[in-house]
């Protein structure tokens, strides 16, 4: 699963059972996860 | 049976119906709620979505707007030959693309068919920042208000019945009834009381329990009623009441045919 790092906007791979949650690159806790590119289905009710 | 229109625009319709009895003006009052098919929107499909709100919440929002429907050009999808699964004859296809900043009105849709569209192009849908984006094909169907309220097109639609006021000949026109009557509706007239629109009266008895003297009678007129009728602006008032008393006359036919053939 790619998270984005909200301070250097990288696309970060995070395996949270080996590393916890940090981005590789500089260290920032804070990651987001994007919405996928795929279409979402939504019933209008 | 005889109708008297009182008032007719494009979305309300107020009018007097008389010679009937009360099973058939409620007939027509739930069909305009629950009976008339309308064209809403069933899903969307959302490409992308970065708004405050949540796609399930866009889904709601764009579901209640309004969609102008032609019964010539659909039919309602059970109804139809594609067994359900979706064609140019039982569904609409809509788009909507809008970045920010910007507010995000139903008139920013775009419909597939030309002749089609939403009813009313100021209902707000979401409120766009700078950099926010909305992007989602929506898809419309023909329903019935008894499936979900997005397909009610009648949204006011009721009646009460026709007052009926008479004074004794023993009223003294001493104006008691006339200074309570909420909707100033009496009048004196000489040495007697009369009453100048008797379709404005709302029945609340104040002018009977005013009268020291009981010489006002109150009564409801059973076999005529003062229908109001709005649309949401999916038919023309005139259409909804029209394709209300079809669709009774459709069920009467479909409960005839039962009928015959238990025979």
């Amino acid at each position: 699963m790619a998270y984005l790092c909200t301070r250097c906007k990288h696309s970060v791979e995070i395996d949270y059972e080996v590393m916890g949650i940090r981005c590789p690159y500089c260290g920032h806790r804070i990651l987001i996860k994007e919405r996928p590119t795929l279409i979402k289905k939504v019933e209008a009710v | 049976m005889d109708v008297e229109i009182i008032e007719l625009s494009d979305d309300n319709a107020r009018f007097v119906l008389t010679g009937v009895n009360p099973a058939i003006a409620n007939g027509l009052r739930k069909s305009m709620l629950s009976e008339v098919p309308t064209m809403a929107i069933d899903y969307i499909n959302i490409y992308d979505n970065t708004s405050v709100l949540f796609d399930e919440q866009i889904g709601l929002r764009m579901g209640l707007i309004p969609i102008i429907t032609d019964l010539d050009s659909y039919v309602l999808s059970e109804d139809c030959d594609c067994n359900d699964e979706g064609c140019t004859k039982c569904q609409l296809t809509l788009t909507l693309s809008a970045e920010g900043p910007v507010m995000v009105y139903s008139g920013d849709i775009q419909s597939s068919d030309p002749n089609v569209s939403v009813a009313d192009e100021k209902v707000p849908i979401v409120e766009l920042k700078e950099r926010q984006k909305l992007v989602l094909e929506a898809v419309a169907k023909l329903g019935t208000g008894r499936k979900h309220v997005k397909y009610q097109a009648g949204v006011a639609c009721g009646y009460k019945n026709v007052p009926v006021i008479t004074f004794q000949d023993t009223c003294d026109a001493c104006g008691k009834c006339v200074d309570e009557c909420p909707k100033e509706i009496l009048r004196i007239d000489g040495d007697k009381v009369t009453v100048t629109d008797p379709l404005k009266c709302i029945l609340c008895r104040l002018c009977v329990d005013a009268c020291d003297i009981k010489a006002i009678s109150l009564e409801e007129d059973d076999s005529s009623f003062i229908f109001t009728a709005e649309s949401d602006g999916s038919y023309p008032a005139k259409e909804l009441i029209v394709q209300s008393a079809d669709t009774i006359i459709e069920k009467a036919k479909l409960l005839n045919e039962i009928l015959e053939s238990i025979e």
